[in-house]
């Protein structure tokens, strides 16, 4: 899957352009609005990923006109505004989907892949790590074939954990996906979810998968 | 009443009436002095027609006392025969003190009446005397006036020459039931043409308040009124208005682009920062120093952002550009989403939840993300502010159309002097009050919670006592239908 991704910040515009193609999309990267709409209306791209603010030609005359032609092109649009009222106006525009700046990547990673076609490879519906499999699908854990009941929360954190699984993530990462809430610093509600989960999980059973790393997040691993 | 033109109305009518009262009064005083001026002269000149008559006689007859049956002695016929037309009362009395004459109106009054109006006369003979004397308790008052009669001879004691104010208080009384009729009569119609000359002077006044209420709802600033022809008052109060809108209007259109660039400007680079700390915390195989660091970098990002986020808000709700997205929803549903982390706060705080909601579905049309966001501001606020050991309850209610949210705490509470300032912005109470090692949070979580209770059209309100706990109520208005 092809995708543009329209972004004058070079440094923003780098950092998703290289985040989509670890992911294994391939992605190419303009800094203004002209060549956007050039490149966007040549058929060559699957999803357009947008910046509202963009020298020549704004993002919202790229989306505009790209509409006005009838091209129905999926478009994902960055915008520094976070109201809430914007995601009204974004899609009356003819946005698809939008992502408020600062973004976590595995947002925009999981907006991209709601709106294009998933590849098989990144995202496979039922993760497992040692006897510990999840199924994204119908959103079922179980550990050596015995179903365990998770809360939405609990859910959200071993499902993030056991997507990254062997890599240390951080409590601010894990927080951000979990709850689409700011805590105060300081807030560990990661760490009682983690309890949980420990108890659900690798309480009583070998070899243990949630591991802390201390000062940082956690880390599933065999 | 509670508007100009009544207060212009009620001044007014209070000035006429105080105007017309004291024209009374002086009216009235001036009467009664002019009455009892006319009384003395009255008395004055028959006492001396009196003297005349006794003298001209005198002088053409010499006696003039004869004896009457009873061997007293009396005036004489001819003389008392001019005198019976005198009004009033007349009394002619010897040197000796005996009553000669009396007139007609005093031969009518009752005997002790009759007995205390000759012993005036005592001030004589030859004696002078004026005065006014009250005959019985209950009776008449007399004006009356003792002079003597030196031009005869001696035959004379003293002329007594009395009249009863009744005549005098007849014409006054008289004149207070015209005063009053006068005073109602002339009231009304002036109260009534003072409200209508108010009306019409006011009635652009009041068309100015319909149009600035218009243009003022924020959406229309760039409207003006029309001005009236005349250079008036309401001509200046007008220019003056929309001047003052003129500079609104740019103050706005400032404060629209500062939001929009602070938003691009704030957020980009924070982006960027994001976008470094991201990349390198989820590459494999760092040392857990550089993790922890880069852990922290990411967390004080996110605390700026929030910030940033908060600030840019709160300026769109001043500017009236916040809006909410209303959706029919049922309250407990986004009550029983916070649950779960309203649990987890209160677990990792070592602080017990309770969450009540009623049985029966509880539908509003609400910002479903906005009354999540104040739920779960209140309950971090509530578990953040209670020790360990304490407890927290969130409840749901709905009860006479209303619907109400409280979030109550058995926490160290809020000093009353704190109190009115702790839904201002930036304001935090005492640092010494947080818990130690914690981090304060934005000081705009109150002020956001305030504007989305305030933007349903409901309400919140905080009691709290130091010590005891403090409890948060968010009032909704049931909107049925």
């Amino acid at each position: 899957m092809k995708i543009l991704v329209v972004e004058d910040d070079k440094t923003v515009g780098e950092y998703v352009r290289r985040g989509l193609d670890e992911a294994g999309y391939h992605a190419e990267l303009v800094g203004d609005g002209d060549e956007g709409l050039r490149l966007a209306t040549g058929g060559h791209f699957d999803l357009l990923v947008l910046d509202l603010r963009l020298p020549k030609l704004s993002g919202i005359d790229v989306l505009r006109t790209l509409r006005d032609r009838g091209n129905g092109l999926p478009v994902l649009v960055l915008t520094a505004q976070d109201a809430v009222d914007f995601k009204v106006q974004a899609l009356r525009m003819g946005a698809d989907d939008y992502v408020t700046k600062p973004f976590a990547f595995e947002e925009l990673l999981a907006r991209v892949e709601a709106l294009g076609r998933r590849p098989k490879a990144i995202a496979p519906p039922v993760l497992q790590v040692a006897d510990l499999t999840l199924d994204t699908g119908s959103r079922e854990v179980t550990r050596a074939r015995k179903r365990i009941e998770l809360t939405p929360k609990e859910y959200a954190v071993l499902e993030y954990l056991m997507r990254h699984h062997g890599r240390v993530m951080s409590r601010t990462l894990i927080t951000e996906y979990a709850w689409d809430y700011h805590f105060d610093p300081g807030t560990n509600i990661v760490d009682v979810v983690i309890t949980r989960l420990r108890k659900k999980i690798d309480q009583g059973r070998e070899p243990k998968l949630i591991h802390t790393v201390r000062g940082v997040g956690y880390v599933v691993r065999a | 009443m509670e508007t100009i033109r009544g207060r212009l109305t009620v001044w007014y009518a209070t000035a006429l009436i105080l105007s017309l009262a004291v024209f009374a009064v002086v009216l009235y005083f001036a009467r009664r002095s002019a009455s009892y001026q006319d009384l003395e002269r009255r008395i004055q000149s028959e006492a001396d027609l009196t003297a005349g008559i006794l003298a001209e006689s005198y002088r053409a007859r010499g006696v003039l006392l004869e004896q009457d049956t009873a061997g007293r002695p009396v005036l004489i016929n001819e003389v008392a025969a001019v005198l019976e037309v005198v009004p009033d009362f007349l009394l002619v009395t010897s040197r000796d003190g005996r009553l000669l004459f009396a007139s007609p109106d005093a031969r009518a009054l009752t005997f002790p009446e009759f007995e205390q109006l000759l012993q005036l006369a005592a001030a004589g003979p030859g004696g002078r005397a004026k005065g006014v004397h009250r005959i019985a308790p209950n009776g008449p008052t007399v004006h009356y006036l003792v002079r003597s009669v030196p031009e005869a001879g001696g035959q004379f004691g003293a002329i007594v020459a009395g009249a009863g104010t009744r005549s005098a208080e007849l014409g006054l009384d008289q004149l207070i039931s015209t005063l009053i009729v006068a005073f109602v009569l002339g009231i009304v119609p002036a109260v009534v043409v003072g409200r209508w000359i108010a009306g019409r002077a006011l009635e652009p006044v009041d068309q100015i308040i319909t149009e600035v209420r218009e243009i003022s709802d924020g959406r229309s600033l760039h409207r003006r009124l029309a001005l009236p022809m005349e250079r008036d008052e309401l001509g200046r109060l007008a220019e003056t208005l929309n001047q003052m809108m003129t500079r609104l209007e740019r103050s706005f259109a400032a404060l629209r682009r500062f939001t929009a660039d602070a938003s691009h400007e704030l957020k980009t680079p924070l982006t960027v920062a994001r976008a470094g700390v991201e990349r390198a915390i989820t590459r494999p195989d760092l040392p857990q120093e550089t993790l922890a660091a880069l852990e922290e970098t990411l967390q004080e990002v996110n605390r700026m952002t929030e910030l940033v986020d908060a600030l840019l808000m709160l300026a769109r709700v001043d500017e009236g550009r916040a809006e909410l997205h209303r959706e029919q929803v049922d309250l407990r549903a986004i009550v029983d989403e916070a649950r779960e982390t309203g649990e987890l706060l209160a677990e990792q705080a070592g602080v017990a939840i309770e969450v009540h909601t009623p049985p029966q579905p509880v539908v509003l049309a609400v910002d479903r993300r906005r009354v999540h966001q104040l739920i779960l501001n209140l309950v971090e606020n509530a578990v953040k502010y209670t020790p360990r050991g304490g407890t927290v309850v969130l409840q749901l209610s709905a009860s006479n159309g209303r619907v109400l949210l409280t979030v109550a705490d058995s926490g160290i509470g809020i000093a009353p002097g704190d109190l009115p300032h702790i839904f201002d912005r930036f304001w935090r109470a005492d640092s010494a009050r947080t818990r130690t090692g914690e981090r304060p949070g934005t000081g705009l979580g109150l002020a956001i919670c305030k504007w989305i209770a305030e933007a349903h059209g409901g309400s919140i309100e905080v009691q709290s006592r130091p010590g005891r706990g403090t409890t948060f109520t968010v009032t909704f208005p049931h909107s049925d239908g």
